[in-house]
């Protein structure tokens, strides 16, 4: 955190050593984040190199008010979403913004993407429904809190925290054993 | 089944290394949006000669030595630097430009720093410094200061298993400590203390060599700030052997208040050797052959 507040200090003052810092820092984190909920990595990447093109142009005017890592998990979020719609639009990727995911979860690029150890928490996830995947990833793994997950989603904290206990009642269902390993 | 918090530990699990093609698109990307930045900004801005003199480590002083020796001399004369306990505060000025070598080492003790403690090796020209956690060097940064108005950064980051060249332009940066290292550099540090209203701690033994100290709180001495911290407590205190003049223990403390949250920033050097003759040898960049190698843009004409 305090590692993050100097960054953002240097960064407004330009320092580009700052911006490549910041993106060595979480890189990794961030791509994990995209992919998992996205599924493609070819998408993820693109979507955390959109987020630190803007994060860029924002050079001097940003302001950090939370955590680093919470503001680019959000952005990725956001990202990743707006691109989740536009290729619903577009047909490309036949995900339904309430439904479960409908990519070839089975396939061998899919497990892939996170290894076999953890193929079937990959599929499991696919299974949810793409909000209740965001909420889940941005609380448990980008360790964003419910209120900071409303205001990104511009919903209740309520909603938030229901799409999460739908979406882990629903992993625990389909990871049956599986977790206890 | 157990409970939730299992899903979320396997969740953390999830891991993906981000591609070398995504490290090159955002890296360009910085270089090319910063690049613009700085021609804009050196359109309008005429440089500030005190904030060049500010950032001046005296490894490299070269142009500014004088500048700063006669800004020194002012200040002494002013408060006074006659005294009868020993270190003539001059006299640390001029021995640290003429210390051919530096072997300090470099703690920040911070929580979240990074590394456990840094090596730095510092001549007139190049310095490299070797970070190490748990035991281990996790990254080695080398700059070469011989170009007459660039300097070149290279890290090589042992983890991650790349390099990465920078090179800078100085008109435009200022000397490169100022940029990232400027906490870790004695050098520059006297020069913070003693060019802001400081005040001396008198003598102390320090493991076995009689010490005297100065300290100074003036936010000044850290530079220019950007307007969104509120307050600033500064803290730098510098120990020197009454006998050698040479710096034995510099320590530094920051705490400011930042969109109404308040860091704080900690760092230590001790372990001092002074008016070493460095081998060439260790300032050559050593980049393991299965590394990746990246190397950014070329310094920007302004």
């Amino acid at each position: 955190m305090l590692e993050d507040k100097l960054l953002i200090l240097k960064f407004n003052r330009g320092n580009r050593e700052a911006l490549r810092s910041i993106y060595e820092k979480y890189k990794d984190d961030l791509v994990t984040l995209s992919a998992a909920l996205l599924t493609d990595v070819s998408s993820a990447e693109d979507v955390v190199h959109d987020v630190f093109v803007s994060f860029i142009e924002s050079s001097r005017k940003f302001r950090l008010t939370g955590s680093l890592k919470g503001y680019l998990a959000a952005c990725v979020a956001n990202n990743a979403r707006n691109r989740n719609k536009a290729g619903r639009r577009h047909g490309s990727i036949a995900l339904d913004e309430t439904g479960p995911a409908a990519v070839d979860s089975n396939s061998p690029e899919f497990h892939a993407i996170f290894g076999e150890e953890l193929h079937r928490l990959s599929w499991a996830l696919s299974q949810l429904p793409y909000e209740q995947r965001e909420v889940l990833l941005l609380h448990s793994y980008s360790g964003m809190k419910f209120r900071a997950i409303a205001q990104q989603q511009n919903v209740s904290i309520n909603t938030v925290q229901g799409r999460y206990r739908y979406a882990t009642d629903k992993l625990r269902s389909m990871l049956d054993g599986e977790v206890e390993k | 089944m157990r409970p939730a918090e299992n899903i979320n530990n396997l969740i953390k699990k999830l891991q993906l290394k981000a591609s070398t093609d995504l490290d090159r698109r955002v890296h360009d990307d910085i270089s090319m949006a910063l690049a613009e930045s700085d021609k804009t900004k050196s359109a309008r801005a005429e440089p500030n000669i005190r904030r060049t003199i500010m950032k001046s480590p005296i490894v490299k002083l070269a142009a500014a030595a004088v500048i700063i020796v006669l800004v020194v001399l002012g200040l002494f004369e002013f408060i006074g630097t006659k005294n009868t306990s020993g270190v003539v505060w001059a006299d640390v000025v001029r021995k640290l430009q003429a210390s051919r070598g530096l072997i300090v080492r470099c703690r920040d003790l911070s929580p979240s720093s990074g590394d456990d403690y840094s090596i730095a090796y510092t001549s007139p020209t190049y310095c490299r410094k070797d970070f190490y956690k748990d035991g281990q060097i996790i990254r080695t940064s080398y700059v070469d200061l011989t170009g007459s108005d660039i300097f070149t950064l290279l890290d090589v980051f042992h983890m991650r298993k790349h390099s990465l060249t920078t090179t800078y332009k100085k008109s435009d940066y200022g000397l490169f400590l100022e940029l990232d290292e400027d906490w870790t550099n004695p050098s520059f540090l006297v020069e913070k203390i003693l060019s802001c209203e400081h005040s001396k701690l008198g003598q102390k033994t320090i493991e076995g060599v009689l010490c005297e100290g100065i300290e100074t709180t003036d936010p000044a001495s850290m530079g220019p700030t950007p307007e969104q911290i509120d307050l600033l407590d500064v803290l730098l205190r510098l120990w020197v052997n009454v006998e050698t003049g040479y710096p034995v223990l510099f320590e530094s403390k920051t705490s400011a208040k930042y969109d109404g949250e308040v860091w704080e920033y900690e760092n230590v050097m001790d372990q001092f050797q002074w008016d070493v003759e460095l081998d060439p040898g260790i300032f050559e960049p050593n980049i393991p052959s299965d590394y990746e190698r990246l190397t950014w843009p070329e310094v920007k004409e302004l």
